[in-house]
């Protein structure tokens, strides 16, 4: 009798297996293929990172001169600072606006769908339009300062874009203009996904709207946080095409980030070796924020299971 | 001596005469064609290498051009994947010190018995030719050159400073922006904010300055030189002419700034002889700038030398071969370096080249003589910021310092001096 049944079981499973073959080809083979991608482009770059590489990849071996070079250059060193600086203000400031925007929206108001739109919208364009508009717009001469002179108030004065310690501010001022919009739709799903019970109980008890929203709503928020916090800093981390459409690392070199030096090594200054240590700084910089991402994602799962 | 010259002479009057029949035998066989890549593709270069294209096919060759357009260095990163191919175009664009580290990772062809055969050495400015014979052989050939140091005059802000006379040094420049700032010239220097435009800021202070200390400071890299008194002082000089500049260009190309340029509103402009042809195709007249020698303070003209060139890589199709020969006659003869020229305001690779004809502006003359009187004073010298003097990467380090100092005008010029000698070491 057990025989017969784990025979007939077997059977089953192998016709399970056929029947859900094209399933697992579609998803495992893209998953594999671009998995080799990724890891094979990863090493080699990591080999070509210690040769002594300049105009084309050459074998070889030179240590970490090359990670020295990018260390001590200057370009690396502002990039670094300005990724600190762009980083954090660039996920703090993009949380808080898409959070408010959020809570706004979650009031039951007219027309939430075609704000909820605009406010996703910016996500739908690509960085370089979102660069190449904002340098417009923040161009002293052509842009918002222009305007508001033309408007009669001569005295206004707005010179981020050009001036060199502001500069790095209109890259914040544009990324969150561009990605608040996605924390928005997080947040929104979430706000939506509390259980409205607990609400109603903590109106019973007397909360007023804020009370309810900061001691009872939004604690129950802080995973979808975390997640936008990672999503948005690793775009940071490799923010390219918007600072390039932007300002271009300048007035200077004030506004250099990481991804903008590892260009700029390997296709401008044909210095592909420290072009790939630089890559290789930020592959560093970026596993930093993934991978205490990761413990804590297996941690919750694993505490979530025991529960 | 004489033995030599005449040794040398026959040495390569032999190669030519073994050599020549076998192109004429290659051309008669099989039809020349040639496979090029530049990043010309529009305005007056692209109508000037469509131009050279046409005369290559009135030749009886096939003319295969594939512009990469944008900046250089993505022309460069089409032949780097050309290259690693193993299918390299038999021709592309590539300039200075460039051409010698290309040519250490793919074969080049040797034009010495053709450039031989056209005479083409003695006519070419010494320093130039050597950036296109690495180890001694010709592998690439000059097209046209610029100046990147001229210096062009406003007349509309000339009448502003109640002034005519064409400054001839430093001081003179200064002078002349100071006439004009209490004239009601807001900006007297027009400029861009691009790294090349706060390149030639220096380079022009420097050559200016002193073209002996532009030479071994610059291209040959001589530490002592580099930390020299003339560096500190081009950087003194290049602080002056940011005061002068508008700040909110941002990093806009300078010919953004031509219109306020002509009506007046900015005074005076140092850029490349190529700004003439900008300004002629924005629809302003040769009435409203003056075009001359950048400033020079031992009166002598200084000429920060660009030229544009194309390299010749090795192939095995005899088609190929025939075109890369026709070619090399075609970029030599004086008649086609005439048209080039014309079409894009540059002057002729050819020291022999008569300017006084039809076709050519005062500008181009201007610029042909300084060139002329440049060499004969040994006060031609290779431009940094356009990539004359040294590889990218080192010139890359070096404009950094320059593009800081622009903007940032809390940096002292002796600062700028150490930034200078770091970054050198830095990128070597």
């Amino acid at each position: 009798m057990t025989h017969a049944a784990s025979r007939a079981t077997g059977r089953s499973a192998t016709s399970e297996m056929v029947r859900r073959l094209p399933e697992y080809l579609v998803i495992w083979v893209p998953l594999l293929l671009s998995a080799a991608h990724l890891i094979s482009f990863s090493i080699w770059t990591i080999w070509i990172s210690f040769t002594p590489s300049t105009l084309i990849p050459v074998s070889g071996w030179v240590g970490l001169r090359n990670y020295n070079a990018v260390l001590a250059s200057r370009n690396w060193q502002i990039a670094f600072d300005n990724l600190l600086l762009f980083g954090i203000a660039f996920v703090l400031l993009s949380l808080i606006t898409g959070l408010l925007l959020a809570i706004l929206l979650d009031q039951r108001i007219r027309a939430e769908n075609a704000l909820r739109t605009i406010f996703l919208y910016p996500l739908a364009v690509s960085f370089v339009v979102t660069g190449t508009v904002w340098s417009w717009l923040l161009n002293p001469s052509i842009g918002i300062e222009k305007l508001v002179h033309d408007l009669g108030w001569t005295s206004f004065h707005f010179d981020w874009l050009v001036n060199r310690d502001m500069a790095i501010w209109t890259i914040v001022i544009a990324a969150i203009w561009q990605s608040s919009g996605f924390a928005m739709a997080l947040f929104l799903a979430g706000l939506r996904s509390v259980d409205a019970d607990i609400i109603r109980a903590a109106q019973i008890d007397g909360a007023g709207p804020i009370r309810t929203y900061w001691r009872v709503i939004l604690p129950t928020l802080w995973p979808i946080t975390i997640t936008v916090v990672v999503v948005q800093l690793q775009f940071a981390i490799s923010a390219f095409d918007l600072v390039r459409a932007l300002t271009n690392g300048g007035p200077g070199i004030a506004t250099q980030l990481p991804a903008l030096v590892v260009y700029d090594l390997m296709f401008q200054r044909n210095q592909l070796g420290r072009g790939a240590a630089a890559a290789v700084l930020m592959l560093l910089i970026l596993l930093a924020v993934l991978l205490p991402y990761a413990a804590w994602r297996y941690v919750r799962r694993r505490k979530a299971a025991h529960a | 001596m004489p033995i030599t010259t005449t040794r040398r002479r026959l040495l390569a009057g032999s190669a030519a005469a073994l050599a020549l029949p076998a192109f004429a035998r290659a051309q008669g066989a099989v039809k020349p064609r040639l496979t090029a890549i530049s990043q010309w593709s529009a305005g007056s270069d692209g109508a000037a290498i469509t131009a050279l294209g046409k005369k290559f096919e009135e030749k009886g060759g096939v003319w295969q051009h594939s512009p990469v357009p944008g900046f250089t260095t993505e022309m460069m990163n089409k032949l780097r994947a050309q290259i690693i191919a193993g299918d390299p175009p038999a021709c592309s664009q590539l300039k200075g010190p460039e051409i010698a580290a290309w040519s250490k990772i793919a074969p080049t062809v040797d034009l010495d018995a053709v450039v031989a055969a056209a005479g083409y050495e003695k006519v070419v400015a010494p320093d130039l030719a050597k950036l296109h014979k690495p180890g001694g052989k010709w592998i690439a050939l000059p097209l046209q050159i610029y100046s990147t140091n001229m210096l062009f005059l406003s007349k509309r802000a000339m009448d502003k400073a109640k002034a005519d006379k064409i400054p001839v040094t430093w001081a003179d420049f200064n002078d002349l922006a100071e006439k004009m700032k209490s004239g009601g010239v807001t900006y007297p220097v027009a400029n861009g904010g691009t790294r090349a435009d706060d390149g030639q800021k220096f380079e022009a202070s420097l050559a200016g300055i002193s073209p002996a200390a532009y030479r071994t400071a610059i291209m040959n890299l001589d530490k002592k030189a580099l930390e020299g008194p003339e560096i500190k002082a081009a950087f003194a000089q290049m602080r002056k002419i940011t005061n002068w500049m508008d700040p909110n260009v941002g990093a806009q190309p300078y010919a953004t700034n031509l219109k306020r340029f002509v009506d007046g509103d900015m005074g005076m402009m140092i850029m490349g002889g190529w700004a003439q042809g900008v300004l002629r195709n924005a629809g302003f007249k040769f009435d409203d700038f003056v075009i001359a020698p950048g400033p020079s303070d031992n009166g002598k003209p200084v000429f920060l030398l660009n030229a544009d060139a194309f390299i010749f890589w090795q192939r095995k199709e005899a088609d190929l071969q025939a075109g890369q020969m026709l070619m090399a006659q075609l970029v030599m003869d004086p008649a086609i370096q005439t048209m080039y020229s014309q079409i894009t305001g540059s002057i002729p690779v050819r020291t022999d080249v008569d300017l006084s004809g039809e076709g050519w502006s005062d500008g181009q003359r201007r610029t042909a003589a300084a060139l002329k009187d440049a060499v004969a004073n040994n006060q031609a010298v290779l431009s940094l910021a356009h990539n004359m003097a040294q590889e990218n990467g080192l010139t890359a380090a070096m404009i950094d310092v320059f593009t800081e100092y622009a903007k940032n005008k809390t940096i002292k010029p002796e600062e700028a001096v150490t930034r200078l000698a770091d970054a050198v070491e830095g990128a070597r």
